[in-house]
């Protein structure tokens, strides 16, 4: 029994030894050797051990970075979320530096703070005041039209009457200058919305829906040509001797944040032609689609005709009726435009200069000049 | 031991091999566990020391192949904490947890004390900073998962009775 254990004792410090030499050969290897048996121990059986390394480390990896990405998200979503009102934002103040350029001078760019309580959208605060030039009964205006008046001012902030406001009045007339009226705030039921009533317009001048009703100018406040609605309909008022009619706003007061203040020197100049360039310039551009649309449906009508023409010539060369006599529509036809008959280039001449060509008298045709005949 | 008992260890040997590829890198401490050494010595403590040295040696050589750097400081090391452990079984082979975490720590230290040597990429004071700081860390994290894995898988390596 000592015997086999000496044995087995002698067998495992040999395995021992050689295990160690093994290695210790391994250590001693050369960088050009070493990695050759590396790289083929990881590619054939240590293969799905290293895959699972890389998977373990993607998914650490994956979890470390899991915040980051989780804020980026949050940052685009916000982004995504702010960028509907930056684009509303962008073109409100396009428009405002639009009116601004038409209007030219004598006016005080302001942005306009809504508050949040009760009338509290029937008034604003602005952000200029008297040291920019407002004083009380400046007109504010919007790129749309007629937003209120300033009613209150202080040195660097003035407080202004929306349209909305009960109070509010200002004259108005058709841009004609054929109906006139008053026109102040309509609230349209528990909903709360605004709409305008037009007041006091005379019984015999009537307003279709869809006229625009400007300021008149006449009071001193406002001056004329400000876009205030436009008529939606005539409603039933006691007042028999004049009719009332209901405008929708240019204005919303609660999408007006960017304004313009007009200076009370400005008012004297007047601003007239600065909203109807604007008018004039979309009847431009509506007559240009229209005008288009004219062209584009002339020239397939012509198209049309040319075809049947041709068609119809097919016809009476094989002996048929023609495709216009079968039209029992009764119809007017269009008359098809007569091709133009092509000029052909005369053939080359081959006939040496110095001769003379028996053709080259002209002859004179006298078949297509017989009464009756044509060709 | 009988081939049940043979299968089961078997088993739990792959199952610390495969812990190691997998939870090692996805928890990525800087003192981590050694699931390698934990495999090595559950082995050994089970099989001739001969047996162990060879276990060691081709652990040490999968653990070096991912380090062609190191290519046989592991199998060196590992080589001697096999057979080691197998050799002294008698002394730390017993149901006590304490004295397992104490097999556990001890295996993982002395392999990284041989490995570090043997690999010689460290030196000076971060050779002793590494031997005297993170590998007794490291060890003492192998030694809490190898208990902790012991408790869990005692069906696994507990002995079939007869």
């Amino acid at each position: 029994v000592a015997r086999a254990i000496r044995s087995n004792t002698r067998l495992d410090l040999i395995v021992l030894a050689t295990c160690a030499v093994l290695a210790l050969a391994a250590r001693a290897l050369p960088n050009t050797m070493r990695d050759p048996v590396a790289t083929t121990m990881r590619r054939s059986f240590l293969a799905p051990l290293v895959l699972l390394q890389e998977r373990s480390e993607k998914g650490r990896q994956s979890l470390l970075a899991a915040d980051a990405k989780q804020a980026r998200l949050d940052s685009l979503s916000l982004d995504a979320m702010k960028a509907g009102s930056l684009e509303a934002e962008n073109e409100r103040l396009r428009k405002v530096i639009g009116l601004g350029s038409r209007v030219r001078w004598g006016f005080v760019p302001a942005e306009a703070l809504h508050g949040r309580g009760i009338r509290d959208e029937t008034t604003v605060i602005l952000s200029a005041g008297s040291r920019a030039g407002i004083s009380r009964l400046s007109p504010v205006i919007a790129p749309e039209g007629l937003v209120g008046v300033v009613d209150q001012v202080d040195p660097t902030m003035s407080h202004a009457m929306l349209w909305t406001h009960p109070d509010f009045r200002v004259s108005a007339m058709s841009p004609d200058g054929t109906a006139f009226g008053i026109a102040q705030a309509h609230l349209t039921g528990a909903t709360g919305g605004y709409l305008i009533e037009l007041r006091g317009v005379p019984f015999r001048a009537t307003l279709k829906p869809g006229a625009l009703i400007v300021s008149s100018g006449w009071g001193g406040v406002w001056p004329r040509g400000i876009p205030v609605g436009t008529v939606l309909q005539e409603i039933k008022t006691t007042e028999g001797w004049a009719r009332t009619y209901l405008l929708r706003p240019a204005v919303n007061p609660a999408d007006v944040y960017s304004v313009m203040i007009l200076r009370r020197d400005r008012l004297a100049k007047g601003l007239e032609g600065v909203w109807q360039s604007v008018a004039q310039a979309d009847a431009a551009a509506q007559r240009i689609v229209v005008s288009g649309d004219s062209a584009a449906r002339t020239a397939a009508l012509a198209e049309a005709a040319a075809r049947r023409a041709v068609l119809d010539s097919i016809a009476r060369a094989n002996g048929t009726p023609a495709l216009g006599a079968t039209d029992s529509t009764g119809a007017p036809r269009v008359v098809a435009p007569r091709p133009v008959p092509v000029r052909r280039p005369p053939p080359p001449d081959t006939t040496p200069r110095d001769t003379t060509r028996r053709d080259t008298v002209p002859r004179r045709d006298t078949i297509s000049q017989r009464p009756g005949m044509t060709r | 031991m009988n081939m049940g008992g043979a299968i089961r260890a078997i088993i739990s040997f792959l199952i610390f091999v495969v812990l190691h590829y997998t939870l090692r890198p996805l928890l990525g401490w800087r003192a981590p566990m050694d699931f390698l050494i934990l495999a090595l010595l559950l082995a050994a403590v089970r099989v001739r020391p001969s047996t162990a040295a060879v276990i060691g040696f081709i652990l040490g050589l999968i653990s070096d192949s991912l380090a062609p750097d190191a290519l046989g400081a592991g199998a060196l090391a590992m080589t001697t904490v096999g057979f080691g452990a197998s050799y002294l079984k008698a002394v730390f082979f017993a149901d006590n947890l304490v004295l397992n975490a104490f097999f556990f720590f001890l295996g993982k230290w002395v392999f990284d004390i041989m490995y570090f040597i043997v690999e010689q990429r460290v030196h000076g004071v971060e050779l002793v900073q590494q031997l005297l700081l993170w590998s007794p860390l490291s060890a003492a994290v192998t030694a809490a998962v190898g208990v902790l894995l012991l408790f869990i898988m005692r069906p696994l390596l507990e002995p079939t009775p007869t």
